[in-house]
């Protein structure tokens, strides 16, 4: 305990007081010096909640009070409260949400994470966590504490499941780049974190995922494009996700594609499209639409892969890559031929 | 000459030995005491008792890397220390010699293997491979890795009863179990895991390394199936001990690591015996026991990854969902430390190439010491020749024991 400063508050207190000053703020009818007074207060009682949670100084946080705060914090839904009061609580105190917020979901009881248990019961946490990224003054605060619930997979398995996780498809092309950027980390950590849990999502939702996908790779914002196709060349090339892999290079829709890809100005996106359209090549048993289309162009695609990113000598992984490329497709037959 | 000896002769005898005091010389003797403290008790050193420190090496670079000391030797060649003296990095090399490569069976070959497979891994929990350089001329090749400080092997002999204890191991292990899901991620099986091919970092970060007999998985390859493993064979599953053609690759691993986890809590193997053929005999019956000291979840756990048939082993995505692992497990004091590497490394594992950067920059200093030094060397000489009827009595080089002592330029950088 401080020896100076601030009296001790009990957890409950602390956390009585704090939803007080929430609830005067989001009624907003109240004076101006009312609303001050409780803007302060809600500063004051998240800078102790936190002082509580991770320790004041050198002094390491007391167990039994962490225990207490966390029972009174889920007894008053708090962490609802706070997200959905976020964009009125001042810039220090919205990052003192975040920082409560992933201590809390960090904490463990044996094999037990009560937090996430919370939260598993009150979904509502993390819809509000999800419109966050509409709100340019607290999507960034959000976007951390969804990437925190995406460490569990209980909580990643009902983002995926929700009808908002498709929002990430509009989320990671809006027109401010952190923001974007932001969204486009956490629809990544979702799709990749969890093996299990995202190639049986892909696999039982692939045709409305690779449909909102396209948008992505014909997206009129290059660092859209360039980041969707990278993610697009690790899903695919993970062993987690074969049947989905097996499923998208059976489409020659998905092969034109990366066949454009491969000539387009940039060329980032020339080298991430050829990690993608050697999958379609290098597979064994080509479906007949996809053969055709390789035959139709045997000869270009030859000669355009000769002259292929020549400047890569150092690089005898994409050099193997592309020399065996090159055999494939020139001993391509026909399947009447053959 | 003789007057011009600034240093008494008596002042080299232990004062016991003639019985008269020293100390009316000393104060001529200030200029001596900057670089070497007390020199009024000085002990007459028997030409026997003295012990040649071997002269510094040179500082040795290959390519932009600095060479160190040496950390350990296997049959393939000698792992170094080095620094990347361009990114500053501190490394490890492994020098790989093709003679003795060649009396290894598939030596050469599993190298490259090795070589060609971490050169596209990157992950925190596999050894990152920095370079490779061949030298035809020597025959010599340099591979430059991540720096580790120790296999878990090593640590494991070091620690009483040959175990960790629970929530260390569970430390290790769940390390171990992220990276084999990257491997598996990239369709890669590695055949042989044992605490002998997990290192640790500085900051105790579990890296798997030794590739030299794992298998990539064919992109298109409808499952995990392998033909053939080199793996060590206290590790190996039944269905390999069995001789089978073919089996699922990914369940190989989940199997070693089992073995791995058996033996970092219990310090025991499953499966024991005096020789290969008892010992594969014995993991082919599948009949083996876990201590009672070992908790029901970790039972639970061991039993799940140890299941006989590969159907009914458990996945690795399976183990890390497992209650064992995402448990948060109190600490116990009995925690083992890094062991003490091999004599003449300090306990520290500091950078052993801060001498060689010294001899690198700064070599003028050096010499400037030397002259010095030599200088000193001669009145000594003069001085005792009187007392010794022996002529060529070899006498102590205070070379040798000063460059022990004496720091540095750069000695005061050093890490501890």
């Amino acid at each position: 305990m401080p020896l100076f400063g601030k009296s001790q508050k009990s957890p409950q207190d602390v956390v009585k007081s704090l939803k007080e000053a929430l609830l005067a703020v989001s009624k907003g009818s109240t004076g101006e010096k009312k609303a001050d007074k409780a803007t302060e207060d809600i500063s004051k009682n998240l800078a102790h909640i936190k002082g509580i949670l991770y320790g004041v100084g050198d002094q390491e946080p007391q167990t039994e009070l962490v225990a207490q705060l966390s029972q009174e914090m889920y007894n008053h839904n708090m962490l609802l409260l706070l997200i959905m009061n976020l964009a009125k609580v001042d810039f220090e105190g919205r990052k003192d949400v975040v920082q409560i917020f992933n201590n809390m979901l960090r904490r463990q009881i044996g094999s037990r994470a009560p937090t996430v248990e919370h939260i598993c019961c009150k979904q509502d946490i993390l819809s509000e966590l999800m419109k966050g990224y509409e709100n340019q003054e607290v999507a960034l605060n959000c976007g951390q504490m969804l990437r925190e619930c995406c460490r569990s997979e209980e909580l990643a398995k009902i983002l995926l499941s929700s009808s908002q996780f498709y929002k990430f498809f509009d989320y990671v092309e809006v027109s401010t780049f952190d923001i974007a950027s932001d969204a486009f980390s956490t629809f990544k950590e979702l799709l990749t974190k969890h093996k299990m849990l995202s190639s049986e999502f892909l696999e039982a939702n692939y045709d409305r995922i690779f449909d909102n996908y396209q948008s992505l790779l014909n997206s009129e914002n290059y660092v859209t494009r360039r980041q969707a196709l990278k993610l697009l060349g690790e899903l695919l090339l993970d062993r987690h996700n074969f049947t989905t892999m097996t499923k998208y290079i059976s489409n020659p829709d998905n092969l034109k594609l990366m066949m454009n890809m491969l000539r387009e100005k940039s060329r980032n996106i020339q080298f991430e499209a050829f990690h993608v359209f050697k999958v379609f090549v290098a597979n064994p048993n080509k479906p007949k639409p996809i053969l055709d289309i390789l035959l139709r162009n045997k000869e270009k695609l030859v000669d355009f892969l000769t002259k292929f990113h020549t400047e890569r000598s150092d690089d005898e992984q994409f050099n193997d890559e592309k020399a065996y490329l090159i055999k494939q497709i020139k001993e391509l037959k026909s399947v009447d031929e053959s | 000459m003789a007057e011009n000896v600034v240093v008494p002769t008596d002042i080299f005898l232990a004062p016991n030995e003639y019985g008269h005091s020293t100390l009316e010389h000393v104060d001529q003797l200030d200029f001596l005491n900057d670089s070497d403290g007390g020199l009024p008790f000085f002990h007459r050193v028997e030409s026997s008792e003295v012990v040649y420190q071997p002269r510094r090496k040179k500082a040795k670079m290959v390519g932009k890397y600095l060479v160190g000391d040496l950390l350990g030797e296997g049959s393939y060649g000698k792992v170094k220390e080095v620094i990347d003296t361009v990114t500053l990095c501190r490394r490890a090399v492994k020098i790989l010699k093709k003679r003795k490569l060649r009396k290894i069976p598939n030596g050469e070959q599993n190298v490259l293997r090795e070589i060609q497979l971490l050169k596209r891994l990157h992950h925190k929990h596999v050894v990152f491979l920095d370079d490779v350089i061949f030298n035809d001329e020597k025959q010599k090749m340099y591979i430059f890795m991540e720096y580790c400080v120790c296999e878990l092997q090593e640590m494991l002999e070091s620690a009483t009863d040959k175990k960790f204890p629970i929530f260390q191991a569970h430390y290790y292990f769940k390390q171990l179990v992220e990276g084999l899901i990257f491997l598996h991620s990239r369709g890669i099986v590695h055949k042989d895991i044992k605490p002998g091919n997990l290192l640790l970092a500085r900051d105790e970060t579990l890296k798997i390394t030794d590739f030299g007999v794992a298998e990539e998985i064919a992109l298109h390859a409808f499952d995990d199936t392998c033909h053939t493993s080199q793996g060590s064979p206290a590790f190996q599953p039944p269905e390999i001990a069995n001789g089978e053609d073919s089996f699922p690759g990914f369940k190989v691993d989940v199997w070693s690591s089992g073995v791995t986890l058996y033996n970092m809590t219990t310090g025991k193997y499953p499966y024991d015996g005096d020789n290969i053929y008892k010992l594969f005999n014995n993991i082919s019956k599948g009949v083996y026991t876990i201590p009672d000291s070992i908790d029901s979840v970790l039972t639970n756990l061991l039993h799940g990854m140890l299941a006989f048939t590969p159907d009914k082993r458990m996945t690795i995505e399976q183990v890390q969902l497992h209650d064992w692992v995402r448990k948060r497990h109190p600490r116990s004091l009995d925690y083992v430390k890094f062991p003490p590497p091999k004599e003449g490394l300090d306990k520290h594992h500091s950078m052993s190439v801060m001498q060689y950067l010294d001899d690198l920059h700064c070599p003028e200093e050096d010499e400037e010491c030397d002259e010095y030094e030599d200088e000193f060397h001669i009145q000594q000489n003069n001085g005792k020749k009187p007392q010794n009827d022996v002529d060529d009595t070899p006498i102590p080089d205070p070379k040798h024991k000063k460059r022990k002592t004496k720091g540095g330029l750069l000695s005061s950088c050093k890490q501890s």
